[in-house]
């Protein structure tokens, strides 16, 4: 026991010597984690890299041997090229319009299924949103098969319909803005209701403006589903008049192996790319927001 | 404007589906409230003076009963119909507006005939701002002001349109102490300048009693007894009224009268002409209602002697006393004597009230 | 004016819970439905109808809806199913969805917490190397593969075997020719005649720099609300980082491990556009179209000719699902710790 009670008794020296050891430690596991991370990130950036200078390059320089990581000469009329090949400018109308018009309709019908949820009593009121949540379990592939017979009955094919009305209720959505209404003090209602306030008044004068970053986010996120969406528009508006971005630029390089034209391929990809990045660059905060909550790409 | 509410119920269906109870939050509620008067609804948590406050604003529709404004019967209106002005305990200040936007929304609102012109709508709401004495706020954001300031930016929100009768609910509770006292006489003052027919709802006897006309007691849906602050607490007309009003509260005793003199424990302690005999009676004593005595009656064990200067207070315990403790109020001059370990007491019959054993309603002597 | 009536509680019920808090009772009742009507609508026809329908169509052999319109009629019955999983092609696709599900969520789940530690536990350029990492979030699964393809491509005849014939063997091939030596090595990721396991490994790393971004955006923000003082603690007793990453990190986090895991699964399931992405539509190297076909492309492959058979697998897909998970619940139930 006496011997034991005098190990523990730590001269100065000793403690400095422990301390120091624990700095050296402390140094070399932050800079195997800082190249770690470099590391892992280079490999995350790799393919953007890539796919950049490759577009810059000539055909017969990146069909080098060797392949060169900074272009020789640059070939910007590769991204000409593409857009043309591609037909990008049409993709690109077809996107927007869809994107716009789908965004603010989905935004509407959420606004206002939210508010019901949030604020207004009806019988029947919990069943039903019980019952909207339990939709959210069935994965989407399992409608599809239906709603392909459906659009394919009203006649809707190759329409920009076809693209915009099957997806505009989002039980998610409508969750997390109720969530958000549910959040503003239900005295903010009743005083507007003192003051005569009607219910749509409320609504784009309080309760929206309160909501504003959520609503942000759906917008971002179904800007960026119409941008991405791939499997639907192919199935059902795959005409060159109605077709959407990545099914088109899809179509447009059919081949992913052998002897394609690589730069022009990897300028067009760069150019659908291109939104996403400034999207991501400027608006970064409210898609994390909605990505965070939600698990869904776009 | 007097307001008039006429056998007010309202029953709120049971929330619990397997009992069908129905829950009666106001019980058939009469009363007039006079023309520019300030009204304080007092009662603990539940007794239905918040829902009285709702169906009276419009927000909450009574199951039977009306309410009039002077001659208008305004039962079936909606809140924006009525004329009046809501203050919630919570203020319900719209967060992203700045003061100014808070108070002109109101106004935004007005149609028609009552539709003003923006100038006319910024005058009146720089009128109500300097009103409360916010009107060098008016570019903030609720999150910048104090719980006080908030306070005030709720009432000249209420008060912009001005309105017929102003509510108040739980006006003070979400202040401290300090800023309690002031708001108090702030809402008095307001009161006084715009002659508003005022209805507050607190659960706080001390602030009900410093600024209302009249106070309207209640407990558990049904009005226990209204009356001017001084006069409900000189009289209460039963047991929880007299238990609810005053600081120190009220010392309640078991007693029992026989031959016209009141008993507490074996001690005869007062007269009491014309009282039936009582087995059972409850004797409650406000606590400037002693006076020591070398030959009162009433002998107690002390327990402490709080001293608050101009008096002190005498803390004792007695066997028949209903609370742990029994709390006197004693001029300084006269307090008992260090050491001692009993005290007499004489009691002043007028701050004695007499309540029945099963019925707890006064009985008057 | 004291005009206290003598009333009599007409019930003996306690305190009227809802006095403090009213519910605004809809003057017109019928508001709330005129708000929900076009959701609901919307939903009807494409969310409750189709399930009702789907579950119709695979109990309908061989169902057709365009011969349905003509007035054809279907045998009732459970045949859908049988033919399904009797299927040859229904267990390669089954078999190749499992595959890229138990590798990659796993492999990712670990990259992810890894990363995620890591970003913890450092401050500069800790903003900036998160941005990093949430990058590939943002990005169109079909355009990426394409880049992604581009990379493992060889460009060239290569089938001569001749290797002067090969003109390029992709940046990848050549990084490994440099790390490995040998300036001639190559490996046939993608092209014609490459083999089942290199494309499944192309598969496999390109979901895996997908499914990151998303795994360390959940991970990270789980990292940050655990009580710093859990670790200050075990600092003071003098415990070790991998002691401390396994006993209070991983435990701590296990909500949202089980979160990520659970969401892999069910996007793993679902793999489809990123195949896509690589190997374009169809779904596999030139010259074996199909090779790597997932569950959810069977089902679009059968959606025109035989929406029957495509219903009852996409119940098939649903039900695998909900067992993997409810068994990941059921595991995460007795792993979570809190």
């Amino acid at each position: 026991m006496a011997k034991k009670n005098t190990d523990l008794i730590m001269h100065d020296k000793d403690i400095r010597a422990v301390k120091g050891k624990a700095r050296i430690g402390e140094i070399a596991a932050k800079t195997l984690i800082y190249i770690f991370l470099t590391v892992m990130a280079v490999i995350v950036l790799f393919p953007f890299y890539w796919m950049i200078i490759s577009s810059l390059k000539s055909l017969e320089e990146y069909r080098l041997t060797v392949p060169t990581f900074w272009p020789k000469t640059f070939h910007f009329d590769n991204y000409a090229n593409a857009f043309s090949t591609a037909n990008l400018a049409t993709l690109f109308k077809n996107t927007v319009i869809v994107g716009v018009i789908s965004t603010i309709l989905s935004l509407v019908i959420t606004v206002l299924s939210a508010f019901a949820f949030a604020r207004l009593e009806f019988k029947g009121k919990n069943v039903l949103f019980a019952g909207l949540l339990a939709t959210m379990m069935i994965p989407g592939e399992l409608f599809t098969i239906t709603n392909y017979a459906t659009v394919s009955q009203l006649g809707w094919k190759s329409t920009y319909t076809v693209l915009i009305v099957p997806f505009l209720v989002s039980v998610f959505y409508i969750y997390l803005l109720r969530q958000n209404f549910l959040q503003v003090p239900n005295e903010l209602y009743l005083a507007a209701k003192v003051d005569g306030t009607k219910d749509l008044k409320y609504l784009w004068k309080v309760m929206i403006p309160l909501s504003l970053p959520t609503l942000i986010s759906i917008t971002i996120l179904k800007m960026m589903g119409a941008w991405n969406s791939y499997i639907w528009p192919r199935l059902v508006a795959n005409d060159l008049a109605h077709r959407l971005i990545t099914n088109g630029l899809r179509n447009a390089f059919q081949d992913t192996s052998g002897n394609t034209d690589y730069p022009v391929q990897m300028a067009a990809v760069a150019i659908v790319s291109f939104p996403l990045f400034l999207v991501f660059l400027f608006l970064r905060k409210y898609i994390m927001k909605g990505v965070s909550r939600s698990g869904i790409k776009g | 404007m007097k307001v008039v509410l006429q056998n007010l119920t309202k029953i709120f269906p049971s929330r619990n589906k397997k009992s069908k109870e129905e829950v009666v939050a106001v019980n058939d509620f009469d009363f007039e409230i006079p023309d520019g008067k300030l009204v304080g609804l007092l009662g603990p948590s539940g007794c239905g003076k918040s829902t009285t406050l709702y169906m009276i604003s419009g927000l909450q529709k009574p199951t039977s009963g009306r309410i009039f404004f002077g001659e208008d019967d305004v039962t079936d209106l909606p809140p924006e119909k009525r004329g009046i002005g809501l203050v919630f305990q919570n203020y319900a200040l719209y967060p992203h507006m700045t003061v100014k936007q808070n108070i002109l929304f109101p106004l935004q609102n007005l149609k028609g005939a009552d539709k003003m012109t923006k100038e006319d709508m910024i005058k009146q709401a720089y009128e109500a701002a300097k009103l409360v004495q916010i009107d060098n706020l008016m570019d903030r954001k609720p999150n910048e002001l104090s719980g006080g300031q908030q306070q005030r930016v709720a009432i000249a929100r209420a008060l912009v349109k001005m309105p017929r009768v102003l509510l108040l609910d739980e006006p003070l509770s979400n202040l401290d102490a300090r800023l309690r006292l002031q708001t108090r006489e702030e809402i008095r003052r307001i009161q006084r300048e715009t002659k508003i027919t005022t209805v507050f709802v607190t659960h706080d006897q001390e602030e009900a009693m410093s600024i209302s006309d009249v106070i309207v007691v209640m407990k558990l849906g049904v009005v226990q007894q209204i009356g001017a602050p001084q006069d409900v607490y000189d009289s209460p007309e039963n047991l929880f009224v007299a238990k609810f009003l005053g600081t120190p509260p009220i010392n309640v005793f078991t007693g029992r009268v026989e031959a016209e003199k009141l008993y507490i424990g074996d001690a005869a302690v007062l007269d009491v002409p014309g009282v039936k005999d009582s087995e059972k009676v409850f004797v409650g004593v406000r606590p400037e209602g002693f006076i020591i005595n070398e030959n009162g009656p009433l002998e107690c064990r002390i327990f402490g002697v709080d001293v608050m200067g101009r008096d002190v207070s005498v803390v004792s315990t007695h066997e028949a006393s209903l609370n742990p403790t029994v709390r006197s109020i004693i001029d300084a001059d006269n307090r008992p004597a260090p050491g001692a370990e009993t005290v007499r007491f004489l009691l002043k019959p007028h701050k004695v009230f007499l309540f029945d054993g099963e019925t707890e309603k006064r009985i008057y002597f | 004016m004291n005009a206290v009536k003598d009333v009599k509680v007409k019930n003996k019920s306690k305190s009227p819970g809802g006095s403090k808090n009213p519910i605004v009772r809809s003057f017109d009742k019928w508001k709330a439905w005129i708000y929900l009507l076009p959701a609901i609508i919307l939903l009807l026809i494409f969310t409750v109808w189709p399930i009702i329908n789907t579950l119709r169509m695979s109990m309908l052999v061989n169902y057709n809806p365009m011969k349905a319109v003509g007035g054809a009629t279907f045998k009732f019955g459970f045949e859908n199913f049988t033919k399904v999983v009797s299927y040859p092609k229904f267990k390669q696709v089954l078999g190749t969805t499992m595959l890229l599900c138990v590798t990659t969520v796993p492999i990712s789940t670990m990259l992810a917490l890894i990363i995620s530690v890591c970003l913890n536990a450092i401050k500069p350029f800790k903003r900036f190397l998160q941005t990093i990492f949430f990058l590939p979030y943002v990005t169109n699964s079909i355009a990426i593969g394409m880049v992604f393809a581009a990379m493992f491509n060889i460009v060239g005849s290569f089938l001569g075997s001749s290797n002067e014939a090969i003109q390029s063997a992709g940046i990848i091939n050549n990084m490994l020719g440099f790390f490995t030596g040998n300036k001639d090595f190559y490996i046939n990721w993608i092209n014609a005649g490459s083999s089942y396991t290199s494309n499944i490994i192309v598969m496999i790393i390109y979901i895996v720099w997908n499914a990151l971004p998303f795994k360390i955006l959940i991970l990270l923000g789980g990292l940050q609300s655990v009580n710093k003082q859990y670790y200050e603690a075990a600092k003071v007793d003098g415990t070790s980082r991998v002691r401390t990453f396994w006993r209070i990190t991983v435990p701590m986090l296990s909500p949202m491990i089980a979160y990520v895991v659970i969401t892999g699964f069910i996007g793993g399931f679902k793999e489809y556009s990123s195949i896509v992405g690589i190997f374009g539509d169809s779904m596999g190297p030139a010259g074996d179209a199909g090779r790597l076909n997932t569950m959810v492309g069977f089902i679009y492959d059968a959606i025109d000719s035989n929406a029957g058979r495509a219903s009852a697998a996409a119940l098939i897909l649903f039900g695998i699902i909900l067992i993997v998970t409810l068994i990941n619940l059921w595991v995460s139930k007795k792993r979570v710790h809190y």
